[in-house]
């Protein structure tokens, strides 16, 4: 039986061998139509349906159940809904268990969040460091802004102030008002 | 090195049952993108290459190893009802409540009917690379996995024996 204690190891390995199997095309497609449009649907539902207030229901819950010590700070602010991500459970279950098949498991965020954003309505500004540590804020697709300066949505609670957020050797990937895993912009200097 | 029987671990005792949710949601993109053959080869080499670990220690532990890696596993997996009987030259697994079907359901999501399949061609694989022999009867909820020793000359797999899920 495949379980879900596990659930992080088996679905990075999956990446992996869809790529082999079908290429990127497959991989991405599956992040859509098996992840983001049958698997996570409830998600879907929730965030068309209500837009900030589905993403605060949604995150709350999911990121409370994996991550029951507090990993993560949420901040809802007009106009912006931002996750602040200092201890990712499915990159830190990978870590913890040297599990590195693909060439970055983080972009299954992006690859199945970024087609949900972009169909709500919404746009997408995010940034991680590969460690298990990253931040994400949602916008309407038509609001300014984006790239909010260190602090000043999430507070102290911001990961990008923690002192490892940018080790020496570590690469961010950046995504600017994005729905598209595959348009990662240039890192920041 | 980890105590456990199991090869990856968690700091939660348990995992979140809406992951049964997606691996629904693979088996079901894997058939309609890559067919039955497609499925199955990814459950093959699941089982061989991401399962490795359990292979080795089984091949080197028996099926005392194996009895511990599934009491382990149910452990950790949330909400089923499963007891592990080590017998002569087999470890039965009866599952009376299957956590994958019991959360899929009362999450009202369609399950694809090839589900329990998936214990059966992914429990071979396994099995086979640690010298063993599985066999898998029941299914829908409820079944029976059997790990043997070769010694034990189980008669080969009924499919038929293998139920589809009624969504």
């Amino acid at each position: 039986m495949i379980g879900c204690h596990d659930f992080c190891g088996h679905y990075e390995w999956t990446f992996a061998w869809l790529e082999r199997a079908g290429g990127h095309p497959l991989v991405r497609d599956y992040w859509d139509a098996a992840i983001n449009r049958d698997s996570q649907r409830h998600a879907r539902e929730l965030i068309e349906r209500e837009g900030f207030a589905g993403m605060e229901k949604y995150w709350g819950h999911t990121l409370l159940e994996e991550s029951p010590d507090l990993g993560f700070n949420i901040t809802t602010s007009p106009g912006v809904f931002r996750i602040d991500m200092h201890d990712c459970p499915s990159k830190g279950f990978l870590r913890r268990n040297g599990l590195e098949q693909y060439r970055d498991y983080c972009d299954h965020c992006m690859g199945w969040t970024g087609p949900m954003m972009r169909e709500a309505g919404f746009v997408i500004d995010h940034e991680h460091n590969h460690r298990g540590q990253c931040w994400w804020e949602m916008r309407r697709a038509a609001e300014k802004g984006g790239h909010a300066a260190p602090g000043s949505v999430s507070g102290a609670k911001d990961v990008r102030l923690r002192p490892d957020w940018r080790p020496p050797g570590a690469v961010l990937d950046r995504y600017v008002k994005q729905t598209d895993p595959d348009r990662k912009s240039p890192p920041a200097s | 090195m980890s105590a456990s029987p199991l090869p990856y671990t968690d700091t939660k005792p348990q995992g979140s049952a809406d992951f049964y949710y997606a691996t629904n949601a693979t088996f079901r993109f894997l058939l309609a993108r890559l067919g039955e053959d497609g499925w199955r080869r990814y459950l093959r080499d699941l089982g061989r290459d991401y399962f490795a670990p359990v292979n080795r220690a089984w091949r080197a532990g028996g099926l005392p190893a194996v009895a511990a890696y599934w009491r382990a596993f149910f452990a950790a997996e949330p909400g089923g009802e499963v007891e592990v009987r080590e017998l002569p030259e087999r470890v039965e697994i009866k599952v009376r409540v299957c956590p994958a079907i019991l959360h899929l359901r009362a999450g009202n999501r369609g399950i694809v009917r090839e589900y329990c399949r998936h214990c059966h061609i992914l429990g071979e694989a396994r099995a086979a690379e640690a010298g063993l022999q599985m066999r898998l009867s029941g299914g829908d909820g409820a079944c029976v996995h059997t790990y043997a020793t070769p010694a034990a000359a189980l008669p080969p797999q009924d499919p038929a024996a293998i139920r589809e899920v009624a969504s």
